[in-house]
C-alpha cells in the first residue's frame, strides 16, 4: 500500500512537481549553511569552514538530480523531455521531417491498404455462424480441364442422401441456360429496375445457418416442388429493401419480378449473400422435370455444412469412398461421378472451403500485393535510416558531449529511438489517412475486381497493424544510427572533426549495403510490376477471334409476358429499327456476351459419331444463339462453308455452324460441311424441339470465357431460323459512334418495342475486354505504381548516399582538382563508386526476383518470369535511373572550387 | 563508475536508514535534515556520515508514504529549515519494522554465535 502511495505520489510529482526545485534547493542550502556554522564552531576560519561543509555533506547538485529522480518518475520525466527534444530537433529540420513523413506515410499507407484486403479478404472469417463448417461442392472435368463446375440436379440429391458428414446440404442457381441469368427485373414503383437474383432451395438457407430479419424462408415444399416454374414468392436482401423500398414493411404484399407478381416472403439480415453473388432477390429454386432427370446436366451449386466434429480432411475421404463405386451405391447409371475419370465427360466430386472457394486466385493476387508493398516499406526503412544517419552523424559531437557528460548509451539511444518512434507514429496516421481514402478510392472505382469487397475496411486489426507496422518501423530506423556505434568516443569524434578527413569505415559499410538492399528491393518490385504489364499487354493483344474495334454492345430482357414465340418477333423488330439507325453498319442478337461466358456444357448429340467416353452424346461447352447477320456485325471469319443467310430463315432443313476447334475435335480434319448435329435446344434454351441440323459452316475460333482460357467448342443456332428467342439477349451493333452518342437513340428504339424494357449495360466492347480482366490490370496497376514508388525512393536514397560521401570526401576531391584532375576524371570517380553498389544491387534483386518465381508465375500470361527481354528492360531502368542519380552528385562534386574547399577547415 | 558505487551503497543503506530516521525523530521529536544526519552520525561515533544526495531522497521517499510530514520553521539559531515529524502511519511502520529487526537480529545473532 505504501508503495502504492509512494508512486501515486511521484506519478503526482511527474505531472504536477508539488514540491518545487526552488523550494528543494532552499532545503539544502540551509543543510550546508548549517554544516558550516559547525565547522566554524569547531574554530575554523570561514573559507575553510565552508569546503568542510561541502565534502562532509555532498554535492549539492547531484542531492538534486536524486531528489528530482526521487520526486518523479525519472522515464516519464526523460521521456516527455526526449519528446519535447525530440520536436523541437524535428522543428529545426524541416526538410528532413518532411521527407521522413512523406516516405513513412507512403509507405505504412499502402501497406494499410493492402493489409485492409488481406484481412478482409482473406483473414475474416465469412459472415455465417460457425463458417469453417461450410463446404462448396464441385465437379471436376479433368479430361476437358474444366474446374469447379456445378453438379447435376441427381448428384445433388444422391450426395445429399448417401453422405454421414454434413449436417446439411444446399443447393443454388445464379446462370444457366436462359431460365435464370442471375438477374431478374423488378418493378418498384413506377421504376423498372434489373437486380440480382439467386434461386435457393430451402436447404441451402438452413445450410447457411442464416435466420431472415423479418418474416420467413422458403419452405422444403415451396423449393422442391417438381415441373413447371417456381412458385411466385420472393424474398429481399436487406440492401434492396432499404435502398430501394426504404425500409417499409413489405411483408405479404406482392412484387413484379420479371412481369410477374411475387409475394414477398421476408427481408435478409444484412450483409448476407452466397459466393459473392451480390444477391439482391432471393427465389425458390424451380427446376423443370426434363432438367431433374437429366444427368448430363450440371446446372446445381452446393453448399454443404459439416456435422460438429467432423472434419473436412473426413468429408473429403467420405468423399472419395463414394466416388469409388457411385453408381452402385446410388443404384444409378450413365453419367455418374467417378474418381478414375479417363473420358471427357467423366468427372469427379471435390470440396473445398467456403472461404477458400470463394477468394479463389484472388489470394495469390492479394499476396503479392502485400509482398510488394512490404518491400516497398523496407526500402523507406532504408532511407530513413540513412537519413537519421546522416543527421546522427552531425549530432555525432552532440552525442560525444552528452556521453562525456555521464549519459548512458541507452540513454541516448532511448532519445533517437524516441524521435524514430515519433516520426512513425505522425507518419503512420497520415499514412492511415491515406490508406483510408485509397481504399475508399479503390472499391468505388473497381466495385468487383475483388471478392468479398464489402468485407474491406478499415477497422480494428487494421488499426493495430499499422500501429504496429509504424512502432516496428520506428524502433528499426531508430537503431540504426546508434547501432554505427562509436558514441562514447569524445575523442575521435573531435579529432575526425565532423566532415574533415577520412571517417569511419564502419559507417561506410553500413550506407553502402541500404544502398545494395534498396536496389535489390527495386529491381524485385520492378521485375514483377514489367511481367504484369506484359501480361496486361498480352491479354489485351490476344486475338479473341472477331473484330473489337467499333462495336457497341447492350442487354436487355423481355420478360413475361412474353414467351418464346413472341420474343422472337420482337427482337426481330428491334433489328429493323437499329439497323436503320444513324451511324449503325450492323446489328445482331446474341444469346452469350464473348470473352465473358459461363461455361454451359451441353450434351449434344452428334451423327455417326460416339464421345470417346463411349456415350451417343458429345458435351459442347458453349451454345451461341445468334440472330441477324451476327458473324458479319461481329467481324468473326467464315473459315469454311458459309454463314447464315436470310433464306435459311424461311427454309425448311435447319442448319447450324460450328467453331473450329468443335470441328476438329468432332471431324478431326475431315470437312464437317454437310455432316448432322442434333442441338439439345431444350436444355440449352428451354424450348424448341431437338430437330437435326445440317452443319453450314466453320466460324473461326472465338474466346468465350476469359481472353486467358483455351477456346472451348461452340455451335452456333441460328435465331431467325426458330423464330424464338431467349428472354435475355445481347445485342451488338457496328458503328462509328461511341455508346454515349447512342444511348438516346438506343432508348428510343427499345421504348418503340416495348416501354417497359430498360437497356442494360451498354458499352463498347473495348470496355467488355476491359472488364474481362480487370483483375490482372488492377494488380499491374497496382503493382507499378509500388515499383514506381520504390524506384524513385531507392533513386532518392542512392542519391542521398552518394552526396553524402561526396561531400565528406570534398576535401580530397578538391585536393586532386588543385593538384590538375580533370573535371571529368572526378565525375568518373563518384559514379564509379555509385555505379560498383548499383550492379551490386541488381544482381542481388535478379537473384530475389528468380526466388519470387513461384509466387507470380501463376498470374501471369504468355510471358515466363525469367523472360530475357523484360529483365533486360528492367536491368536497363534500374541502371538509367541509378546513374542519374549518381551522376548528379558527382556532377556537382566536379564543380567544386578547391580555393572555396580546402580555406573552409 | 563513482555514480554506480554511489547507487549500491544507498542501496545497501535503504532498508536501515528509513528505520534510523523514524526512530530518530520518533524519540527526539521533529527535527530538520541537518540535525537527523549530525545525530545519526554522533551515535555512529563518526561512522555513519550521511551526505544530502542520500539523506534528503529518503526523506523525501518517506514523505511521499506518508510516514513523515514535512514543514517550515525556523532552529535555534534563527534559521529557515524544514522540521519532519513522524506521522501515526509512521509510528505503526516503526513499531513493524523495529519488531522485524529485532527477530531478524536475534536469528543472525543466533547463526552466528550459536546460542540457542
Amino acid at each position: 500500500m505504501r508503495i502504492v502511495r509512494e508512486w501515486t505520489q511521484r506519478l503526482q510529482g511527474t505531472l504536477f512537481p508539488g514540491r518545487r526545485d526552488a523550494d528543494l534547493e532552499d532545503e539544502l542550502r540551509s543543510h550546508m549553511e548549517m554544516a558550516a556554522d559547525d565547522a566554524r564552531r569547531r574554530g575554523l576560519d570561514p573559507d575553510d569552514a565552508s569546503r568542510a561543509a561541502r565534502i562532509q555533506a555532498g554535492g549539492a547538485s547531484q542531492a538534486m538530480d536524486a531528489l528530482r529522480d526521487q520526486r518523479g518518475l525519472p522515464w516519464l520525466d526523460d521521456l516527455a523531455r526526449d519528446v519535447s527534444h525530440g520536436l523541437r530537433t524535428l522543428r529545426r529540420t524541416p526538410v528532413f521531417t518532411a521527407v521522413a513523413l512523406l516516405t513513412l506515410a507512403l509507405g505504412i499507407g499502402a501497406n494499410t491498404a493492402i493489409f485492409s484486403i488481406v484481412n478482409g479478404v482473406i483473414l475474416r472469417p465469412l459472415d455465417y455462424p460457425k463458417p469453417e463448417q461450410l463446404m462448396y461442392l464441385t465437379t471436376e472435368f479433368p479430361v476437358l480441364g474444366l474446374t469447379r463446375n456445378p453438379l447435376s440436379v441427381q448428384e445433388y440429391v444422391e450426395f445429399r442422401q448417401i453422405n454421414q458428414s454434413f449436417a446439411a446440404v444446399g443447393a443454388y442457381r445464379t446462370m444457366g441456360g436462359a431460365y435464370t441469368t442471375g438477374e431478374v427485373n423488378v418493378t418498384a414503383g413506377n421504376r423498372p429496375l434489373r437486380v440480382r437474383s439467386i434461386s435457393v432451395d430451402a436447404q441451402l438457407l438452413n445450410t447457411l445457418g442464416v435466420q431472415p430479419a423479418q418474416g420467413r424462408f422458403f419452405s422444403e415444399e415451396e423449393t422442391d416442388r417438381a415441373g413447371g416454374l417456381a412458385p411466385p414468392l420472393a424474398i429481399l436482401s436487406s440492401e434492396l429493401w432499404q435502398m430501394v423500398f426504404g425500409g417499409q414493411p413489405l411483408i405479404g404484399q406482392t412484387l413484379s419480378v420479371d412481369g410477374r407478381p411475387h409475394e414477398i416472403l421476408g427481408v435478409m439480415p444484412p450483409g448476407i449473400d452466397v459466393m459473392d453473388n451480390r444477391t439482391a432477390i432471393w427465389l425458390p429454386l424451380g427446376l423443370p422435370a426434363a432438367i431433374r432427370q437429366d444427368r448430363s446436366l450440371h446446372i446445381l451449386h452446393a453448399i454443404g455444412r459439416l456435422k460438429d466434429g467432423v472434419t473436412a480432411q473426413a468429408a473429403q475421404t467420405e468423399l472419395n469412398a463414394f466416388l469409388e463405386n457411385w453408381a452402385e451405391r446410388t443404384s444409378s447409371s450413365g453419367h455418374v461421378p467417378t474418381n478414375r475419370p479417363s473420358r471427357e465427360a467423366d468427372h469427379t466430386l471435390q470440396m473445398q472451403p467456403v472461404q477458400d472457394a470463394m477468394i479463389g486466385d484472388a489470394r495469390r493476387s492479394i499476396w503479392i500485393l502485400q509482398v510488394a508493398v512490404g518491400l516497398v516499406l523496407l526500402i523507406a526503412c532504408a532511407n530513413l535510416a540513412n537519413l537519421l544517419m546522416a543527421r546522427a552523424e552531425s549530432r555525432r559531437r552532440e552525442f560525444a558531449v552528452r556521453a562525456a557528460l555521464g549519459a548512458s548509451r541507452s540513454r541516448l539511444l532511448r532519445q533517437t529511438m524516441t524521435e524514430g518512434v515519433m516520426l512513425c507514429v505522425a507518419g503512420g496516421m497520415l499514412g492511415l489517412w491515406l490508406a483510408r481514402v485509397a481504399v475508399q478510392a479503390l472499391i468505388r472505382a473497381y466495385p468487383t475486381s475483388v471478392p468479398r469487397m464489402s468485407d474491406i475496411a478499415i477497422d480494428l486489426p487494421v488499426l493495430f497493424f499499422a500501429l504496429g507496422v509504424s512502432m516496428a518501423t520506428g524502433v528499426f530506423f531508430g537503431i540504426a544510427p546508434v547501432a554505427q556505434g562509436r558514441i562514447h568516443d569524445l575523442v575521435t569524434a573531435f579529432k575526425e572533426g565532423g566532415d574533415r578527413g577520412a571517417s569511419g569505415a564502419g559507417r561506410h559499410r553500413i550506407r553502402r549495403a541500404l544502398v545494395v538492399t534498396e536496389v535489390a528491393l527495386a529491381v524485385m518490385l520492378v521485375t514483377g510490376a514489367s511481367l504484369l504489364i506484359r501480361t496486361v499487354y498480352n491479354l489485351m493483344t490476344v486475338d479473341a477471334g472477331f473484330d473489337r474495334s467499333r462495336l457497341v454492345t447492350f442487354s436487355m430482357t423481355l420478360a413475361e409476358p412474353y414467351d418464346p414465340d413472341t420474343r422472337g418477333p420482337a427482337y426481330q423488330r428491334l433489328l429493323d429499327k437499329l439497323r436503320g439507325a444513324p451511324g449503325v453498319q450492323g446489328a445482331a442478337v446474341m444469346s452469350g456476351l464473348p470473352p465473358n461466358r459461363s461455361p454451359e456444357a451441353i450434351p449434344t448429340s452428334i451423327e455417326n459419331h460416339t464421345a470417346s467416353d463411349g456415350s451417343p452424346v458429345e458435351i459442347i461447352d458453349y451454345y451461341q444463339f445468334v440472330m441477324g447477320d451476327y458473324f458479319e456485325t461481329m467481324g468473326v471469319p467464315i473459315v469454311a462453308g458459309r454463314s447464315f443467310e436470310p433464306a435459311d430463315a424461311v427454309s425448311p432443313g435447319r442448319v447450324v455452324i460450328v467453331n473450329e476447334t468443335l470441328a476438329n475435335r468432332i471431324w478431326k480434319g475431315r470437312s464437317p460441311i454437310g455432316q448432322r448435329v442434333r442441338p439439345n435446344l431444350s436444355a440449352a434454351i428451354g424450348f424448341g424441339d431437338n430437330a437435326w441440323h445440317t452443319v453450314i459452316g466453320v466460324a473461326k475460333d472465338v474466346k468465350q470465357a476469359g481472353v486467358e482460357k483455351e477456346t472451348g467448342t461452340e455451335l452456333y443456332v441460328s435465331l431467325d431460323q426458330l423464330a424464338m428467342a431467349a428472354p435475355t439477349m445481347n445485342v451488338v451493333l457496328r458503328t462509328i459512334l461511341p455508346p454515349a452518342a447512342l444511348s438516346r437513340t438506343l432508348e428510343q428504339l427499345v421504348r418503340e418495342v416495348d416501354p417497359a424494357v430498360p437497356i442494360v449495360r451498354l458499352r463498347d466492347m473495348e470496355s467488355v475486354f476491359a472488364e474481362s480482366i480487370r483483375r490482372p490490370t488492377l494488380l499491374a496497376q497496382l503493382l507499378g505504381a509500388f515499383a514506381g514508388l520504390a524506384l524513385l525512393l531507392a533513386a532518392v536514397g542512392t542519391y542521398g548516399v552518394l552526396s553524402y560521401t561526396a561531400t565528406e570526401r570534398r576535401r580530397e576531391i578538391g585536393i586532386r582538382i588543385a593538384l590538375g584532375a580533370a573535371r571529368s576524371s572526378v565525375v568518373a570517380l563518384v559514379m564509379k563508386q555509385g555505379l560498383q553498389l548499383t550492379i551490386l544491387g541488381v544482381v542481388v534483386g535478379l537473384a530475389g526476383a528468380l526466388g519470387l518465381n513461384r509466387l507470380i508465375a501463376s498470374v501471369l500470361f504468355g510471358v515466363q518470369p525469367t523472360d530475357p527481354t523484360t529483365l533486360a528492360a528492367v536491368i536497363m531502368t534500374i541502371t538509367l535511373v541509378a546513374a542519374g542519380a549518381c551522376w548528379l552528385p558527382a556532377w556537382r562534386a566536379s564543380r567544386l572550387d578547391p580555393n572555396v574547399v580546402l580555406r573552409a577547415d | 563508475m563513482s555514480n554506480k558505487a554511489a547507487r549500491s551503497k544507498a542501496e545497501v543503506l535503504q532498508g536501515t536508514l528509513d528505520l534510523m530516521v523514524l526512530q530518530t525523530l520518533h524519540s527526539l521529536g521533529p527535527l530538520h535534515g541537518y540535525a537527523i544526519a549530525a545525530r545519526l552520525e554522533q551515535v555512529s561515533g563518526g561512522a555513519l556520515q550521511l551526505n544530502m544526495g542520500t539523506l534528503y531522497p529518503a526523506l523525501m521517499r518517506l514523505e511521499q508514504r506518508g510516514l513523515l510530514r514535512g514543514h517550515w520553521g525556523t532552529t535555534d539559531t534563527n534559521r529557515k529549515a524544514r522540521f519532519y515529524a513522524v506521522t501515526p502511519a509512521g509510528r505503526r511502520q516503526l513499531a513493524e519494522e523495529r519488531h522485524a529487526w529485532d527477530r531478524m537480529a536475534g536469528i543472525i545473532r543466533t547463526l552466528l554465535h550459536g546460542e540457542a
